[in-house]
């Protein structure tokens, strides 16, 4: 309800301010970051470790004892006496009964067996950049090689607006056709979430002076970039800076990574 | 005459034995009933009544006011409850653990300063991301207006596709790959309640 208020008020205050400008023709490109959110939890550094260590010592001091340990101790003492003579061993009893010791060395045993899957992959190993199981700590960025005037550049996918469609009709459209009808993700909202600006070379501006870039925001869900439509790779945050080549597109991306 | 003769062959036919009885058999006079009389109702007298519903009608309110008495006391969940022989045996419980040593005590208390230092930093670097991201969304906002209002203004529709949002958060170790679950025992364990 606020939010229609505002919108309105915000409508009726642009009309006078809009469309003021626009001496100089742009062309409105939409750019897609598109993100594989971290799979696993970060590996905790050496203050978190050693906090962590010590709310665990705590937590220790301040619990009670189990049934089980009360029963392994009750165990303890019964031996004790058994070995001293004082009392009499239950020949039919102690067979077949199961000490707690028994038991918690059961346990130990049966979690052992179980394995956990690996923090790292194979991926990882081989630093497979196209694939999304690597780096499962980090969230991993798409990029993808594209045309710019004559010269291929590794960036984010971005495509140019046609007429009749919102910036976020255009990035996905551009996302399905950069990256094929597999790759299935999340938009988050339809406000771009960054922006950047490049002007042509200056023999090409006859009809336009430059691009526009607005990016979107959006999650992977599942599926893989089709791999004969573009060359593409994932890449974590550092790894990123280091691909991008212009140093002014660089600083636009950075503004809105986490 | 004639009624007379007739009268006297009714006699002969009734003391005339088998054929007789046969043509008896054949003859219905009355519908067959599949059903037998309502059965009288019991009047019963009004003031009985009266005081039959009156007494009903008293224990009803005597509930309610029973119920409004102890509307405040709220009926313990027993789940909640401590079990009493673990009340009762807490001193067996504990442990008997040697007091710390004031040395132990100076690291932890260091610890606990150093972690809210780390905290405080991590924190406010948060709030730089955020600002940065608002900053970022702003400013492609305004761009994106100076260009066409038209185009700002289903930007800043609301995405109800978004929601309900469902979010799966980051684990410990990653899901193995085909990994199939073997079968437990299902143990229910949730109590039942019965209405008293």
């Amino acid at each position: 309800m606020l939010r229609r208020l505002v919108q309105v008020g915000v409508r009726e205050l642009s009309r006078s301010q809009s469309t003021a400008a626009a001496t100089e023709k742009w062309d409105l490109y939409a750019g897609v970051l598109v993100e594989r959110l971290p799979v696993i939890s970060k590996s905790l550094n050496p203050l978190e470790k050693q906090f962590q260590d010590m709310l665990w010592r705590v937590e220790y001091e301040n619990s009670l004892k189990s049934n089980h340990e009360l029963k392994h101790e009750r165990e303890i003492v019964q031996a004790e006496l058994i070995k001293q003579g004082k009392m009499q061993v239950d020949l039919e009893d102690s067979g077949a009964k199961q000490t707690a010791q028994d038991l918690k060395d059961a346990y130990i045993e049966e979690l052992k067996k179980f394995q956990l899957a690996d923090r790292t992959t194979p991926d990882d190993k081989a630093n497979k950049t196209s694939s999304t199981d690597r780096c499962l700590e980090d969230t991993l960025y798409l990029l993808v090689q594209q045309k710019l005037g004559p010269q291929e550049h590794l960036i984010l996918p971005q495509g140019k607006r046609e007429e009749g469609e919102s910036m976020r009709q255009t990035a996905e459209r551009v996302l399905h056709e950069q990256c094929g009808q597999e790759l299935q993700v999340l938009f988050y909202g339809n406000a771009p979430v960054g922006f950047h600006k490049y002007k042509y070379p200056s023999n090409q501006r006859t009809q336009s002076v430059g691009a526009k870039v607005f990016f979107y925001r959006a999650s992977l869900r599942s599926g893989q970039v089709a791999e004969k439509v573009a060359k593409f790779e994932w890449l974590p945050k550092e790894a990123l800076n280091g691909k991008l080549t212009n140093a002014a597109y660089s600083e636009s991306v950075n503004k809105f990574l986490l | 005459m004639s009624l007379l003769a007739a009268f006297a062959r009714l006699g002969l036919q009734r003391s005339g034995g088998v054929t007789g009885a046969v043509a008896a058999r054949c003859l219905h006079i009355s519908p067959v009933l599949c059903a037998e009389p309502l059965k009288k109702k019991k009047k019963l007298d009004p003031q009985i009544v009266k005081q039959r519903e009156d007494r009903k009608k008293k224990k009803i309110e005597k509930q309610i006011r029973r119920l409004e008495k102890n509307a405040r006391q709220l009926k313990p969940v027993e789940e909640l409850e401590v079990p009493l022989d673990l009340i009762d045996d807490k001193d067996k419980r504990q442990r008997k653990l040697n007091p710390l040593g004031s040395a132990e005590l100076e690291e932890r208390a260091l610890l606990k300063k150093q972690w809210a230092h780390y905290k405080h930093d991590e924190r406010v670097a948060d709030f730089q991301i955020i600002d940065r991201l608002v900053q970022a969304q702003n400013k492609a906002l305004a761009e994106l207006r100076r260009e066409s209002e038209e185009l700002y203004q289903a930007a800043i529709e609301v995405d109800l596709q978004l929601l309900p949002v469902a979010v799966k958060g980051p684990v410990a170790t990653p899901p193995i790959k085909n990994y199939a679950s073997p079968d437990g025992d299902y143990l229910h364990q949730s109590m039942k309640w019965e209405v008293k």
